[in-house]
């Protein structure tokens, strides 16, 4: 193999997608600052040891423009790959996941000539978080009465565990170990409904702007508590406070009043505790299942915001009368992109990521919208996941 | 008593009571038992029908209605009231009828009371009412005075004002305790809301036969619960939240979980996103809508391809409302239909899942689904259906109950003490669509109405409104893609009501003096109908067959009633009414419970007894006794100039050849065109060659007669099921009794308490007997025996004391006013009867063909029956119009 082809063949393979209903994820290799050519340290086995971080981004996926834009003048350029529009090379293959890797494929190959080569989702999402729980000190962490308090994981005690993943929708996968895993759940209600929803109740444009609206809130104007049944008491017979949410939104059906009348504020607020309750709610149920004590919840949904994850640790902390934990990543919206960028390593030992051997030397907290980004033509938002300071091995 | 004061001094009744057997040839015979049976008149004056006629279920308030009403329990939601209350029967057993109680002492009956507690007969109503508009319900209570009523059934004392106390749960009965003192001047004891939806759920399950139901694309499926098995199960109760219990026996239960995304969330969001008025509009939208507009599909998601490694198909949704992210439309752009059923599927969905969940960690097989959120909801109970079918493997079924909305206040009225409700099996209930039921819908507000000018005229309005109502809407069943991936509902686009596929709860009649029929082989195996009408063709059969039949019924109906103009109102009201239950019923089989022929047919019985055609076939009946009666003493001559062999045969052949007198049968109708009483029977009896169609004769004349010298020994007591009036039983069954007297055979002639078409009542059988036994001292004397002659031929120290050999021949009525019989459901005298009984035989299509083919008896059983219908000779004995069958079958073997 041309050692030059081979070179441009392996930077490329440092790029990998997830690309969802709702965004596109994506996970990149940076090399470290201005070493040789490619910042390579040889060592034995002829093998080469690139020190640098990976990278992460996202994008709407309805803007998949901008991610096209992004790839091309971030990640292509900077590797040294000219041909901008698949003429000259066409075997330049991608690892990519998420739906969105067979409805764009096509788009990829003629906008990039990038051929992408399809991980299965589920696979990638729990290689992601495996990769995550082994390798990354402090990457879980419990939330719990607005304390966040790191977990540190027994890397031998690591399995089984539930993993949750709140995406569009929200998938359940029980994990037995290393590829060993199953889904076993999921359900409808998700980050997509909640923004869904949300965007027909409170004409809100973004994501970001909904969960900002929803901090705001006041949920019990429009859910029907306990104590708006029993006249203000609690039905404490069966343990339910009066504040407990006996009805959500079933204070909008006697009010006489239009959507108008409320607050977006306490729309988005009713909404996302809904939303967090039901999901925190059947992953205990499945977690009780199978006599796992241990569940992540990942996905961009969560985003680090503290009400939802208070909500779903309440959630969980309720139905399981304190034995079960919920615990979250701090990766969390990149699991299937970093899956799918760790299994590059199947691929005949060209690129290897050595999470096993302490190639990864520790995981920064800094953010990576850094000098490294400044020329970004596009806005991507990659202050999300933090970059992972790591090294991989070139062949 | 109000409403009924035309009948309170009839002579006919008086006279009745003191002597039967004198009882005028034109007294109405049906009018007594009319009187002591089970129907309590409501109080009409004043009724009026509350709001705009143009409403889809207008209120019937009847405030001078109060009579007998006892008590009543409320269950106050966030979103709904409901209240249930009870009305009591008259005292039953108060017959002074000297007949019956020599019949009684002589079947070992004390007194008619088996049971220790007070005899609880009555009905129970289901009334609902929305909770923002508590007023008026309020009102209901204040106009019918329920609340000043003894709170025990078995009293109808009215108590002082202040002092009464009413039971009550839900939310509602602390929060609205102050309002009831203020207005009604009641207490509430409030109970607790999770036993109450427990209890009411165990008794319905135990006392209902087919309450519960499986609801699977579009398809209904009534379950029998055995009462023995039904525990442990799971309760979710979806009211506007969601409660999931398990339940492990009577009180012993436990909340083990709930979601706060129920009803109230559907409702609450619905009108948010859509601007409806009512959860039943919203609803109502979600049947024209598709969801894919905006739900965000696995599909959407892998560019139309399914992710099939994990077994989800293209149409399965990913993220509920999840297209709505990416599209830059504004809330006006999506359709209100569309916006309702994805709403409707994530929110049903999720509640099946959640409720999987549940009754997986205890290791339950059995979900059954209740409150109001359901509503008979077809599209809500398929994807609830769908989330457990799908999660669970098939391994568990989701459940619905008919009365799901009413579980809680039932479980209230459970608690009232002392009411022996507990102790009701499901035999001892009876439930009758009143004639608004086709109407209202699942939606009952108020009760039925009961008097008669306004029943007619609330007919006419109804009609008058449109031919909608009448014209049976064709079923269009829906389709499933694959998981998850339903189509769009079928729209039945019917404007009968806001929900076509509500069911219908009835009124609910409480009669502890049925039970089962202790002579059934397997009373939990045993199907009284012989054909099963949820095949569809042999539904539209049977729907058409009694449709084609109505105008000769209405005719004969008329006619009984002497044709005055008043008749021919009451008869088109009631051919509308009729009519309307067909149409809904071919709509909806499963409208009124589990549909059989036996119910059909007692639907239409009751229907006329709704327009008091009490014997709609009286004179006919008469006049046919009469015609028989004269001819019999020539066959009784014929009969016995016959040897023994000869004579068996030719009873037998007599019995069905008699058979053909049927005003039941459309075929039979045509006959009596052609020629007189004796004329048919003699030509129909000459056709009888045997081998018959289905022909165990020799099998039973061995029994009878023995073979090879052997003289068997005589059955003990036979129990004669007759059919209809005139030849079939003066000609046919008579003989056939004597036949067994003869024999040293006690005989009980079992037949109706109400009239059915031309079926002979158990009231009219005394009078025939009587007019028999002057020309036959064999019956003669039986009867003495049997207390049929009481005040006839007194002539003491004769008949049996010096015949020690005869055996006495009874009269008992069997507990229904059907053609058919349900053998779950027969008298208490019926039951003690045959507690000595070695034989049973069952005449006449209805009794032995339409049910009862396949009822297997602890004694030997003979069915006796000519076929006078094609298609049903096809079906059953894969034979022709006119056959004969006579199945004689040996006991069945149990193994227990």
């Amino acid at each position: 193999m041309d050692p030059k082809n081979s070179r441009f063949s392996t930077q490329i393979s440092h790029l990998a997608l997830d690309i969802g209903g709702t965004l596109i994820k994506l996970v990149y290799f940076s090399p470290n600052g201005d070493n040789c050519e490619d910042g390579s340290i040889v060592v034995g086995n002829g093998c080469s040891v690139v020190q640098g971080r990976l990278c992460f981004a996202k994008f709407e996926t309805r803007k998949i423009d901008d991610c096209l834009d992004f790839i091309r003048f971030n990640i292509l350029q900077h590797s040294g790959v000219q041909h901008t529009n698949g003429t000259a090379r066409d075997k330049l293959s991608v690892k990519a996941t998420g739906g969105g890797a067979f409805k764009f494929a096509d788009l990829f190959k003629e906008k990039l000539g990038i051929v992408f080569d399809k991980e299965d989702e589920m696979h990638s999402l729990v290689c992601g978080v495996n990769f995550l729980l082994k390798t990354v000190p402090r990457e879980a962490f419990t939330y719990l009465d607005g304390q966040k308090e790191f977990v540190q994981i027994d890397h031998n005690d690591l399995y089984p565990y539930l993993l949750v993943n709140i995406g569009s929708g929200v998938s359940m996968i029980k994990v037995d170990g290393d590829g060993k895993y199953e889904r076993i759940s999921g359900t409808s209600l998700g980050g997509g409904t909640f923004l869904g929803l949300g965007k027909l109740l409170t004409k809100c444009k973004s994501f970001d702007e909904l969960l900002e609206l929803s901090h705001q809130g006041n949920n019990r104007v429009i859910d029907m508590l306990v104590g708006d049944i029993y006249g203000g008491t609690d039905y404490s017979k069966i343990g339910l406070s009066s504040t407990a949410i006996a009805s959500s939104f079933g204070k909008a059906i006697s009010d006489g009043k239009e959507l108008e009348d409320y607050q977006p504020e306490d729309v988005a607020r009713s909404l996302l505790r809904m939303i967090s309750n039901n999901i925190g709610q059947i992953a205990y149920l499945n977690a009780l299942r199978f006599g796992l004590k241990r569940i992540f919840f990942g996905g961009f949904f969560i985003r680090g915001l503290e009400y939802t994850m208070d909500t779903i640790s309440v959630a969980v902390h309720f139905w399981s009368r304190g034995e079960a934990k919920a615990m979250f990543l701090r990766h969390e919206g990149f699991l299937g992109a970093l899956g799918a960028f760790t299994s590059y390593k199947d691929q005949s030992h060209s690129t290897e990521l050595k999470p096993h051997h302490h190639t990864v030397e520790r995981a920064v907290l800094k953010c990576s919208d850094d000098d490294s980004f400044r020329h970004i033509p596009v806005t991507a938002n990659v202050n999300d996941g933090e970059a992972i300071e790591c090294s991989i091995n070139l062949v | 008593m109000a409403g009924r004061g035309d009948d309170e001094h009839d002579p006919i009744l008086d006279e009745a009571k003191s002597s039967e057997r004198d009882m005028a040839p034109s007294a109405p015979p049906g009018t007594s038992i009319h009187r002591s049976g089970s129907r309590p008149q409501l109080d009409l004056s004043k009724a009026e029908i509350q709001g705009n006629f143009e409403e889809r279920d207008p209120t019937i308030l009847l405030p001078n209605q109060s009579d007998d009403i006892s008590h009543l329990a409320l269950d106050i939601g966030g979103s709904l009231i409901k209240l249930l209350y009870f009305s009591r029967h008259e005292d039953y057993s108060n017959d002074g009828d000297k007949r019956k109680k020599t019949i009684k002492e002589r079947l070992g009956l004390s007194n008619g009371n088996l049971r220790s507690y007070p005899v609880l007969g009555g009905r129970l109503h289901f009334v609902k009412f929305e909770t923002h508009k508590i007023t008026e319900c309020l009102d209901f209570i204040h106009s019918k005075q329920l609340h000043r009523r003894d709170p025990y059934p078995w009293s109808s004392k009215t108590l002082p004002l202040g002092t009464g106390v009413i039971k009550v749960t839900g939310g509602g009965a602390y929060k609205f305790a102050d309002l009831f003192k203020e207005r009604l001047g009641v207490s509430i004891d409030k109970e607790d809301e999770m036993h109450c939806l427990v209890s009411g759920a165990n008794f319905l399950l135990k006392a209902i036969r087919h309450e519960a139901y499986t609801h699977m694309e579009a398809e209904k499926e009534f379950v029998q619960i055995d009462s023995n098995e039904l525990y442990p199960y799971l309760l979710v109760n979806v009211g506007s939240g969601v409660s999931i219990i398990k339940v492990d026996g009577e009180g012993k239960f436990e909340r083990v979980s709930g979601t706060n995304v129920g009803g109230g969330t559907y409702w609450g969001l619905g009108r948010l996103l859509t601007k409806c008025k009512s959860f039943d509009e919203l609803l109502e939208l979600s049947q024209k809508g598709d969801n894919s507009t905006i739900d965000m599909l696995v599909g959407d998601i892998y560019g139309g391809m399914d992710y099939s490694k994990i077994g989800l198909s293209a149409s399965t949704i990913a993220s509920s409302f999840g297209k709505a992210i990416s599209e830059n439309k504004e809330l006006e752009d999506y359709r209100p239909e569309d916006i309702s059923l994805s709403l409707l599927r994530m929110i049903s969905y999720n509640i099946g899942q959640i409720s999987y969940l549940n009754a997986l960690r205890f290791g339950l097989k059995r979900i059954f689904f209740g409150g109001f959120f359901i509503r008979g909801h077809a599209y809500t109970m398929d994807t609830i259906s769908f989330a457990v079918h799908f999660w669970s493997k098939g391994d568990m079924q989701a459940m619905f109950l008919r009365h799901e909305g009413f579980l809680g206040a039932m479980g209230a009225f459970m608690s009232y003490e002392k009411h022996g409700l507990d102790d009701l099996m499901s035999h001892q209930l009876v439930e009758r669509f009143p004639m608004g039921a086709p109407y209202t819908g699942g939606n009952i507000h108020g009760p039925p109405l009961g008097d008669l000018n306004e029943k007619i005229s609330w007919m006419e309005k109804f009609v008058r409104r449109g031919t909608e109502i009448t014209a049976p809407v064709p079923m269009t069943p829906s389709k499933t893609t694959g998981l998850g991936g339903f189509d769009v509902p079928s729209s039945r686009g019917s404007a009968l009501r806001s929900d076509a596929s509500a069911l219908n709860v009835g009124v609910l009649h409480l009669v502890p003096t049925l039970e089962v029929f202790p002579l059934l082989a397997d009373p939990k195996m045993y199907e009284p109908n012989t054909i099963d009408l949820s095949d569809q063709g042999e539904r539209e059969y049977w729907l058409k067959v009694l449709s084609e039949h109505l105008p000769d019924l209405v005719d004969t109906a008329v006619a009984s009633e002497g044709g005055t103009e008043d008749a021919k109102r009451r008869g088109d009201a009631f051919a509308r009414a009729f009519s309307a239950h067909l149409a809904r019923l071919m709509e909806e089989p499963a409208a009124y419970g589990k549909l059989g022929l036996a119910n059909l047919l007692e639907l239409r019985e009751e229907c006329l007894r709704e327009f008091q055609f009490v014997d709609a076939y009286r004179s006919i009946k008469l006049r046919e006794n009469e015609a028989s009666l004269a001819v019999l003493p020539d066959l009784l001559e014929e009969l016995d100039s016959m040897s023994e062999e000869a004579r068996l045969l030719t009873l037998i052949e007599g019995v069905l050849a008699a058979n053909i007198f049927d005003w039941g049968s459309r075929a039979c109708v045509d006959l009596y065109h052609k020629g007189t009483i004796i004329e048919i029977y003699r030509m129909s009896r000459n056709k009888m060659q045997r081998p018959w169609r289905v022909d165990d004769f020799d099998a039973f004349k061995e029994r009878m007669l023995g073979s090879g010298g052997k003289q068997p020994h005589p059955h003990k007591r036979a129990l004669l099921f007759v059919d209809n009036s005139g030849a079939d039983v003066i000609l046919g069954m008579l003989p056939l009794a004597r036949e067994f007297l003869r024999r040293g055979t006690e005989v009980v002639l079992v037949a109706n308490s109400l009239p059915a078409l031309n079926d002979v009542t158990a009231m009219e059988l005394p009078d025939i007997v009587a007019g028999a036994a002057k020309h036959c001292d064999i019956l003669r004397r039986a009867a003495e025996m049997g207390g049929l002659l009481v005040d006839a031929m007194v002539n003491p120290g004769d008949g049996s004391k010096n015949d020690s050999t005869s055996a006495p021949l009874m009269v008992v009525e069997n507990g229904c006013g059907s053609p058919c019989i349900d053998l779950r459901q027969v008298s208490s005298e019926l039951a003690a009867a045959a507690k000595d009984a070695d034989l049973v035989v069952l005449e006449g299509m209805g009794r032995a063909l339409h049910t009862n083919f396949n009822a297997q008896f602890k004694c030997e059983a003979l069915k006796l029956a000519m076929v006078k219908n094609q298609r049903l000779a096809e079906k059953l004995i894969n034979g022709n119009i006119y056959d004969s069958v006579c199945r004689y079958e040996p006991p069945s073997v149990s193994e227990m």
